[in-house]
Parts: C-alpha cells; structure tokens; sequence
C-alpha cells in the first residue's frame, strides 16, 4: 500500500521558462534510466527477494524513487508554464508540443515513449541488485549531463540532490548485496538461486 | 547476522570496509563503518545526504543551496534525515546509536507535522480529517504548483 504526501521531498521552484530544457529534462521522468523505470525496477525486484533487508532496500528505495518521479515531473511542468507563441516552436520542443501540448508524457528526449524494455527483472538476487546498482550509475550520469546541458540554478539545486541520491542509493545497494551474499553458499555464490531453489538456499 | 562492519581499525569516514579474502566473480561496495559523520537535518537536505561521506557532488557545482526555508522546508529537513537513516539501517541493523537517532527524528517530525497541518492544510488525505471540510486536502496548490511566494 502506498500513502500520498502533498508535498515534494525536495522543493522545485522554477522561476523562468525554458521549453528546450524541458525536452531534455523528461529524459529522466520516462527515459531509458529515468525514475519511472527505477521505481518499476526497484518495487519489482522485491518480489523474488528471500531475505528481508533485501525487501527494505528495494521498497525503501524504489518508494524514494515515487517521489523523484513527482520532482522530474514538476521540473518539466514547470519549464513549461505559460509559453509564448514564439517558444512552442522551439527546436526540439516542437515535437514533443505536437502530441502532448503542456502535458508530461514519459518518454526519453529522443520521444521514445517510456519502455519496460529499459529493465529486466530476472528472479535472481545477483543479477537483480547488479542491475539496480548499474541503474544508479546510469541514472548519476544523465544527471551529470544534465547539468552540463543547463544554466538554470533554479533547476541545476534540484538536479545536483537528485543526483546525489543516486549514489547514496548505488552504496546501500552494494551493502544489500553484500548481506545477501553472507547468507548464500559461501564457497559458491552461484550454486543454486536462493530466490528460487527454495530447499537448497 | 555476521559483516564486517566495525570488526577492525577504523577507515577514513569516507571510506568503508571490505573483506580480506573474498569470493570471486561477485561484485563489492565497501560497506559504511558503523556510527559514520552525519550532517545537521539542514545541511543534509541542501547535500542530498545526512552522511559527508558520502557526498560526491559534480565538478558543475551551483552556488550554495538553502532548501529549508519555511515550515515545510523545516518538516522536509526532519523527514530527509528519517528516510537517510532508515535507508543506512536496512543494512546496518545493528547500528543501535543510529535507530536511537532515528527515534529522535522521528518524535520531532512527528511533533513537526501536527503543527504543519494544524496551520497549513493537511499532508496526507486522513490528516484532512482534522480540518473543518474534506476541501482543505482538495485545495490548491498541489506540490508542483509552484508560484512566487505560493509556497508556506
């Protein structure tokens, strides 16, 4: 179950328009390592999961990841606000304007809409959280662009903490893993999945 | 449940433990020492973590940020530091001076919240419970209806 909070985890109070920024922003609402798919990720992993910080992590994260999604969303709502006849037709945000006007569609910049092709879920504690942390790097790194890309400090303060939390993310899944691995079969981590050879984990 | 955490002479607060002999072919992250540095709820919420060693910001560093202002930002302040906390003990159990802590901020952002909502309009759809009308959850503005000075 989930419970909604009227308020952002971190405030986003974006003063100027910007609609060029805005199509690359969307990005990380529904690009290939966007937040949507780290939510989707992180609260599906959960499921194969037998130990239980393992479930934590992935819930704990993957509901931070909720709110992020929320942030990003705002961000590009915000850039968007009020725009002139002259920005709608900006390069780059004119296509995206065609089909969704104002509205906040995932996609990636590119307009590929949102795909769980972006991620796997595979059953497999290793494999999983491998996956999870490479999802924090790959989700720092397009921050990282992003501030390369921007020049707006009211949307770089937002961005900088968001891609903070990828790598504070990126640690405590590490030490998942980790704990993980004490329970498993120390001479030979690959020996059964626990996650699916039930008896023999 | 037996890691390594804490076992031996500190490191760095920046750095954190690993294994001496350890199998191969698996992935490591040294794991965060027990009782790491941790930022005031203010400068925890500006860095994006409560923990210094864990902060690595991008050489493209804006000036410095002030994201607690208000009573929400103070309430955002309390919460950051609870989820940070409560991401640290999901794999530090044992940290019981940091579940005191959690404790703490848990009682402040408790007392925190009442006062918010008794002032501003309710957090969550049950809190609208305590207003005169269900009207006080339905109101503008929604969080990411940001206008100068729209903000309490």
């Amino acid at each position: 179950m989930f419970v909604y909070e009227k308020k952002l985890q971190y405030p986003v109070k974006i003063k100027n328009t910007n609609p060029k920024l805005a199509s690359v922003i969307i990005s990380q609402y529904g690009g290939p390592d966007g937040e949507i798919g780290a939510a989707m990720r992180y609260l599906s992993h959960r499921f194969a999961m037998p130990y239980p910080e393992l479930k934590a992590v992935l819930t704990d994260i993957g509901t931070e990841e909720l709110g992020h999604m929320e942030m990003v969303g705002t961000i590009v709502h915000q850039l968007t606000r009020n725009l002139s006849e002259e920005q709608i037709r900006t390069a780059g945000f004119d296509t995206y304007f065609v089909d969704h006007t104002a509205g906040i569609y995932p996609q990636f910049a590119s307009g590929y809409p949102w795909s769980a092709a972006t991620m796997q879920s595979t059953g497999d504690i290793i494999a999983d959280l491998s996956e999870d942390m490479a999802a924090e790097q790959k989700a720092r790194l397009t921050y990282d662009n992003i501030l390369r890309l921007s020049d707006d400090p009211d949307v770089n303060d937002v961005i900088r903490f968001l891609r903070e939390r990828e790598i504070v993310h990126f640690q405590r899944f590490g030490e998942a893993l980790r704990l993980a691995k004490e329970r498993m079969d120390q001479k030979n981590v690959y020996f059964v999945n626990p996650a699916f050879d039930a008896s023999k984990g | 449940m037996e890691n390594d955490t804490g076992m031996r002479p500190a490191c760095a607060d920046g750095c954190g433990t690993l294994p001496e002999c350890a199998p191969l072919a698996v992935p490591y992250v040294p794991f965060q020492q027990m009782n790491p540095k941790k930022y005031n709820q203010n400068d925890a919420l500006n860095n994006g973590t409560l923990f210094p060693g864990l902060n690595l910001p991008f050489h493209l560093k804006e000036n410095a940020p002030n994201a607690v202002k208000g009573p929400l930002g103070e309430l955002r302040a309390l919460e950051f530091v609870l989820l940070e906390l409560g991401l640290y003990l999901d794999t530090h159990q044992g940290d019981s001076e940091a579940f005191a802590l959690f404790q703490q901020y848990a009682a402040l952002e408790k007392a925190g919240r009442e006062k918010y909502e008794s002032m501003y309009g309710p957090l969550t759809m049950a809190a609208a419970a305590g207003g005169k009308s269900f009207s006080c959850w339905i109101a503008n503005p929604w969080p990411w209806d940001y206008t100068e000075g729209g903000e309490k």
